[in-house]
């Protein structure tokens, strides 16, 4: 049987952008990313770049800014500069880890959810329920419970974390089960679990993503928050914001012990937001750099 | 006996119903339902086309995904080469799926936009542990050539494919595991003409060489021209008329039928006919007006349209409509206005 | 008498990947009072042209870079934003494919239809309600004084099509652009509204501009017919002449793939193979130099393929832009 059908060229594949285009065309990804990427090289060597946070010097209690110490001393004489840098381990220790935790639960119950259509009703309801308690006032007593430590600082904030990311996979999953190429997939006789895998799952990985980011964000700014409360991590343990907290009583006369940390943190959650906004728009296929 | 049959038609459909429940009220219960397929029968033979027309809301859609069930039949049979399906489980289901295959409308959405083409073509054939490694590489190269599409695409992603490129993919995996039959749904309506062409042709082609049996849904009455030897026109659900092609388009004898017939533009400013245009939309399927599905619109309808129900009878050998005012043996003259 | 006269229309788009030719120099006129069509396949521009007229190319994405749209002698690609405001919905108007996505699901159809006319006319608010149920019955919708309280989603797809038509006229336009008005609708539905629209053109006088990707339309509703490829105009011509002789070899090729419902009986019965055009519409990203159409003409030349085609006549009022006319006329008798 002759070959009836000319074959057809395709158009040919183009070549991926250069790198300084990709960051023309991305900046709040680039910006973001580089401002996390520094934060994280000076939280890793810490101990190489500042003196120790702990120590204490009373003879040098609450002095400005200076060229010994960059960020002053709080009331204890502790430096805050060594301090915020070791802050900030805490804080991206806490944000990468919930936002990786959480991810990974949301997603493998979203999935769940969004294909077993008997389970959904009952667990949706259930995550409705924990995302009514407020995360902090649930941090707090989980902690109350249970003995202060970062580790349950970590439970605590990632439980009402899950719920939203489980909403989210779930209404991705939905509506990529309507999709005429999973219909396919079925008439092709891909079954259940592959069905999941190479179908469904690889599509939920671009909004889980840009979600897992604004996560990490919300993780980082509880976590100060129940700092700042007194309720996360333990006081010896120097984060954003206990110093912040400790700082509270002497804003008026040393403001830098509040301002300098604050600064710090600020900024952090705004590098993340950058890069979730950024990721999102690049990897939205709606939102994609057409004409 | 629930057993392969050679001699049995490719696709058998007896009375097929599908409803959809309407749910409502806080906890959800059925209010109503959506009728979309409400008592349907054909059949189709190797190497035959049966086309199945309509417009919106006529259910030739449903028709299709029930019959492929990925959606479960409310009610009725459907026999694959004889063997009864109709209450198979999606795990009894599966080792027949391999019988039956489909092309979808949409080249843009019918295909996982994450999957190589190749990856695409060839998953059939690996889900069925038919080939593996570079065996499938073969059969899917082989494949490609045979829709007229170069192998060496095999490893470009689909919307590097133009839309007629994807059909072609798409033809070329159902294809892949020898199916007997082809469920195809609106396979070219969403391409340009000069496309549709070859992506008919193609078809045309691959039918008389496998000799492949083809639902051929479409809201196209020309494109139905072309491909089928069989036609169904649907309304609301319904088979008002079943007949061999010529017999359609020359001795149509259900008034929707010919609505449809005339409705269609045709490409020749010379040719201005005597148009039947029937006034008023489509009812909604979850509301179908009584008796008669289309007495609401029929410009013949009669007063006892409204209150009997019309069978689908056998008017003339291998010719069915479902019409009071065409019964058995009726001549196919116009009808008389009635409004 | 042209009202609407479109000289070398430039428009394109600015992408990532590049400039997009998508008009590429397309000139065509409308007379007062006549409905022309402008047939073409995806991306060939016709949908683009429509939009250039009445400038309604987002300024982040394209513009009209050459070329002079003159409507009734005014030239439009220089007016500003609010001139153009002034004209758009009045004199010139435009009616969309989708009707569900152009019409605002928030307002009653009453309201949308009357705002168009307290805009443009300067009515007061009642005289324009009594306006728009003229249009409604215009249009030949049942019980509009029922209607003109209803919303958008209340009413079937037909329906809105016929309101988008209301809307459109309300202003007694001088012409009207239809961009593939029926292409949506069911069959039977479509049939409704080209009748609507024919018999509205005996009413209304108003000139207007059908873009269709579909001859059927074409043949039923155009007096004349531009034939569009790859941003360019290949052919145009009165719409006997367009069928009964088709110059351009698209425009033939085009003709013998559609599948058609009029075939006498015994071809019917067996199943032709149709007439295919092989290859793929040209990207038009990359500048083409000579014919678009060259790649898969089966009578292309080196010429063809290098340098821009002529428009040549045949018949008064019929042209093509091909270097080949001949063969193709000796080939067709």
């Amino acid at each position: 049987m002759t070959d009836i059908v000319q074959p057809i060229a395709v158009a040919p594949t183009r070549k991926p952008p250069a790198l300084w285009t990709s960051i023309r065309r991305n900046p709040t990804i680039f910006i973001g990313g580089l401002i996390l990427a520094i934060l994280t090289a000076m939280a890793i060597v810490a101990p190489l770049i500042t003196g120790d946070p702990l120590r204490m010097t009373p003879a040098q209690r609450l002095r400005p800014p200076s060229e010994a110490w960059w960020f002053g001393t709080d009331q204890y004489g502790r430096d805050i500069y060594a301090r915020t840098i070791y802050g900030a381990r805490v804080s991206l220790t806490v944000g990468i880890s919930v936002a990786l935790v959480a991810s990974v639960i949301g997603l493998a119950i979203g999935l769940i959810c969004g294909y077993f259509r008997r389970v959904d009703a009952i667990v949706m309801r259930i995550m409705d329920g924990i995302m009514a308690i407020p995360s902090i006032l649930l941090a707090i007593a989980l902690i109350t419970l249970t003995r202060p430590g970062l580790g349950i600082v970590l439970v605590a904030i990632v439980i009402p974390e899950v719920p939203r990311i489980v909403r989210l996979v779930r209404s991705v999953v939905l509506s990529i089960r309507e999709q005429p190429y999973i219909e396919s997939a079925i008439a092709g006789g891909t079954r259940g679990f592959k069905l999941l895998t190479k179908h469904i799952l690889p599509n939920t990985m671009a909004p889980l993503i840009v979600q897992a980011t604004y996560v990490c964000a919300s993780a980082m700014l509880v976590e100060a928050s129940l700092s700042f409360l007194g309720a996360g991590v333990p006081p010896e343990i120097p984060s954003w914001g206990n110093i912040i907290s400790q700082g509270r009583s002497f804003f008026q006369i040393a403001p830098w012990s509040i301002l300098l940390p604050g600064a710090f943190l600020t900024v952090t959650i705004l590098a993340v937001n950058l890069l979730g906004d950024g990721l999102r728009d690049r990897l939205d296929p709606r939102l994609s750099r057409r004409m | 006996m629930n057993q392969h049959d050679p001699n049995a038609p490719s696709l058998e459909v007896t009375n097929l119903v599908k409803h959809f429940p309407i749910l409502g009220g806080f906890l959800q219960r059925q209010v109503g339902a959506v009728r979309a397929v409400d008592g349907v029968s054909f059949s189709v033979r190797r190497g035959e086309t049966l086309g199945v027309v309509g417009e919106s809301g006529c259910g030739k859609s449903t028709v299709g995904k029930t019959v492929l069930k990925l959606l479960e039949p409310t009610s009725g049979e459907i026999r694959l080469g004889g063997i009864d399906v109709t209450k198979f489980s999606p795990g009894q289901m599966w080792d027949h799926r391999r019988r039956i295959q489909t092309v979808f409308q949409d080249p843009y959405s019918s295909m996982n936009p994450r999957l190589k083409a190749g990856a695409i073509v060839g998953e059939p054939l690996q889900n069925f542990g038919i080939a593996s490694g570079s065996d499938l590489d073969d059969r899917v190269a082989q494949l490609f050539r045979r829709v007229g599409l170069r192998p060496e695409n095999m490893k470009k992603f689909t919307h590097e494919f133009s839309g007629g490129q994807r059909q072609r993919l798409g033809i070329a995996k159902a294809l892949s595991v020898n199916p007997d039959v082809i469920v195809a749904d609106e396979p070219v309506s969403a391409l340009d003409v000069s496309v549709q062409a070859q992506v008919l042709n193609l078809m045309i082609d691959l039918q008389e060489e496998y000799q492949l049996a083809y639902l051929f849904i479409s809201h196209d009455l020309a494109v139905m021209r072309h491909i089928s030897h069989r036609i169904a026109v649907m309304y609301l659900g319904r088979i008002v008329e079943i007949t061999d092609k010529r017999t359609l388009f020359t001795r149509p004898m259900h008034p929707y039928t010919e609505a449809l017939l005339s409705a269609a533009p045709i490409p020749d400013p010379k040719k201005k006919r005597e148009r039947l245009i029937i006034q008023g939309d489509v009812p909604s399927p979850s509301k179908p007006p009584p008796g008669c599905h289309f007495h609401t619109r029929c410009p013949f309808a009669i007063g006892a349209c409204k209150e009997i129900d019309p069978p689908l009878l056998e008017i003339a050998p291998g010719h069915h409509v479902a019409c009071i005012r065409r019964p058995v043996g009726a001549a196919p003259e116009p009808l008389t206005r009635t409004n | 008498m042209s009202i609407l006269q479109v000289k070398d229309l430039k428009t394109q788009f600015f992408t990532q990947d590049g400039i997009v030719r998508a008009v590429d120099g397309v000139s065509f006129n409308v007379d007062v009072g006549e409905t022309l069509a402008v047939v073409g396949e995806s991306g060939c521009g016709k949908s683009v042209t429509a939009l250039s007229i009445l400038r309604l190319i987002q300024k982040e994405t394209g513009r009209i870079v050459d070329g002079s749209i003159k409507f009734n002698g005014r030239e439009l690609t220089t007016l500003s934003e609010e001139e153009m405001r002034a004209i758009r919905g009045h004199e010139i108007s435009m009616i969309f494919q989708e009707p569900m996505t152009s019409l605002n699901p928030v307002l009653t159809i009453g309201t949308q239809i009357a705002e168009n006319v307290v805009r443009h006319k300067g009515v007061s608010w009642q005289k324009a309600r009594d306006r728009a149920c003229e249009m409604l019955e215009l249009v030949r919708i049942a019980d509009p004084i029922r209607r003109l309280d209803e919303y958008p989603h209340q009413m079937s797809g037909g329906m809105r099509q016929r309101v988008m038509i209301a809307i459109a006229l309300s202003c007694d336009p001088k012409v009207l652009i239809a961009d593939e008005p029926t292409t949506a609708l069911d069959v039977t539905i479509q049939a409704q509204i080209l009748d609507l629209m024919i018999e509205l053109k005996e009413k209304i006088h108003a000139a207007i501009v059908m873009i269709t990707h579909d001859l059927g339309v074409v043949a039923e509703t155009a007096q004349r017919v531009v034939v569009m490829y790859a941003g360019r105009k290949v052919e145009e011509a009165s719409v006997e002449d367009l069928f009964e002789n088709p110059m351009h070899p698209y425009t033939r090729g085009l003709m013998k793939a559609i599948p058609r419902l009029d075939m006498d009986a015994e071809a019917a019965d067996k199943r032709i193979r149709l007439q295919e055009i092989e290859g793929m519409v040209p990207a038009l990203i990359d500048p083409i130099p000579g014919c678009a159409f060259a790649p898969r003409c089966p009578f292309a030349t080196e010429r063809c393929r290098t340098q821009l085609p002529p428009f040549v006549e045949s018949t008064a009022g019929h042209i093509a832009a091909c270097w080949e006319v001949e063969r193709v006329r000796e080939l067709a008798a």
